[in-house]
């Protein structure tokens, strides 16, 4: 049937009455839903009826709708009470869950992050300490290097007696070069304020030359000083002396004196 | 009228305003359709009541775009009114009216409401042909099918739809000044 066919059926009104069969209902519904024409004309069909309803409908009263909200509200209170609403339930319960998740994922991604920022910093760490050790190790290795080979000379030069009794320290000396390195081991850490200094001694006459003061600039190895350009010694004394040296030792404070005797 | 889909269906979601709006449009025409049925206002009432909480309470039923929410309230109505009209309390109190139409209710009665006078609807009720007010009568307030109209009227199917076409055409020119 054309738009104007079904309109002039009479199908229309039936239809806004009730009054047809579910099968000429349901096309009419189809029609309703793909003409705007047909649907308007339903909409005017049904606009007449109401009024026709309303123009011999009695005085409505208020009261009506009033029992009415009461009797909708007593349906709705028994409804929420009547079982429980899985649906919603569960509903929730995921909600509630997906969002526990989340703050779990957030707070272990944070974690995750601090743990690895730390991780980050310690490698930075061990790597320095490595660089560290991998240094001192190349330096030992020089030290021993130096102190091994046939060119040093090995001496021990021991405490003097009335100011330090145990105390040692250790020569190695290469004549050639006239180049010497002191071990310090064997001495007590100085005193603040105070540095050793080691001293090249001609016997006779006594005649003292400072090799240098035992400090940062020449102490190649922990507690191992590098002394070069000083006269040939026949003995070598160590002194403790104010900070930054003296011009000719302090005897009282004569630490360690021995002879450099040629092999 | 555009039918309020968005208002039904939020009735549908449990929103009772928007069912209280819902009940603004159609219950006046809804009550005198009941009233059509069962002629006594205070039982109308009682059905009316009725009729409005099975209306929210079987909302979920009624689905857009598969018939008109009035076509699905006048059969709601209409049910629960003829329903009464089978009791025996009814059938006790009407031994004795004659009123059987809508005309009747609308020439008769003189507690109608004030909407009646302000549409002026009566005058033009009142022009209708006697066949117009029965097939209307059938149709719109006794809730008749075609079938059933046709074997009441004693007339042909077809003549149930095209008589109707006719009839309701005449009346919407007048009551709402198109056809």
């Amino acid at each position: 049937m054309s738009e104007q066919e079904i309109i002039e059926s009479g199908n229309l009104e039936l239809y806004v009455c009730g009054a047809l069969s579910e099968k000429e209902a349901n096309e009419v519904n189809t029609a309703v839903q793909s003409s705007k024409e047909v649907e308007k004309e339903v909409e005017e069909i049904e606009e007449t009826l109401l009024k026709l309803g309303e123009s011999v409908a009695p005085s409505l009263s208020s009261h009506i709708w009033n029992a009415i909200a009461t009797g909708i509200s007593g349906v709705r209170r028994m409804d929420t009470n009547r079982g429980t609403n899985w649906a919603a339930w569960t509903g929730w319960a995921a909600a509630i869950l997906c969002v526990v998740g989340l703050f779990f994922m957030m707070n272990q991604n944070n974690n995750l992050e601090e743990q690895l920022q730390i991780t980050t910093l310690e490698n930075e760490d061990l790597q320095q300490d490595l660089q560290d050790t991998e240094d001192r190790l190349v330096q030992t290795t020089t030290v021993l290097d130096i102190i091994r080979s046939k060119e040093y000379d090995a001496y021990t030069l021991p405490g003097n007696q009335s100011v330090a009794p145990e105390a040692f320290a250790k020569l190695y000396y290469n004549r050639t070069e006239n180049v010497a390195y002191i071990d310090t081991k064997g001495l007590p850490t100085p005193p603040r304020g105070k540095v050793y200094q080691a001293w090249s001694l001609i016997v006779d006459p006594l005649t003292p030359t400072s090799m240098g003061v035992m400090q940062n600039g020449i102490e190649i190895e922990e507690g191992i000083y590098k002394f070069e350009g000083f006269p040939t010694p026949e003995a070598i004394g160590i002194t403790l002396e104010p900070e930054g040296g003296s011009e000719s030792p302090t005897l009282e404070q004569l630490y360690i004196l021995g002879p450099v005797t040629t092999p | 009228m555009k039918q309020p889909d968005a208002l039904i269906l939020a009735m549908k979601n449990g929103d009772q305003q928007a069912f209280s709006q819902l009940y603004d449009m159609y219950s006046l025409a809804i009550f005198g359709v009941i009233n059509t049925i069962v002629k006594e206002e205070n039982v109308a009432e009682e059905i009316q009541q009725d009729v409005f909480i099975k209306v929210w309470e079987n909302a979920s039923s009624y689905s857009v775009g598969k018939g008109r929410f009035f076509t699905w309230l006048l059969n709601i109505a209409r049910n629960a009114a003829i329903d009464h009209t089978r009791s025996k309390s009814h059938k006790n109190t009407q031994k004795n009216l004659s009123t059987t139409n809508f005309v009747d209710i609308l020439s008769g009665s003189d507690n109608l409401n004030k909407k009646t006078d302000a549409i002026g609807i009566r005058k033009f009720v009142d022009a209708l042909k006697p066949a117009c007010v029965k097939i209307i009568d059938f149709i719109y307030f006794k809730g008749f099918t075609q079938k059933n109209t046709a074997e009441a009227l004693k007339i042909p199917l077809g003549t149930v739809k095209t008589r109707a076409r006719n009839c309701i055409k005449d009346l919407r020119l007048k009551v709402i000044g198109r056809a």
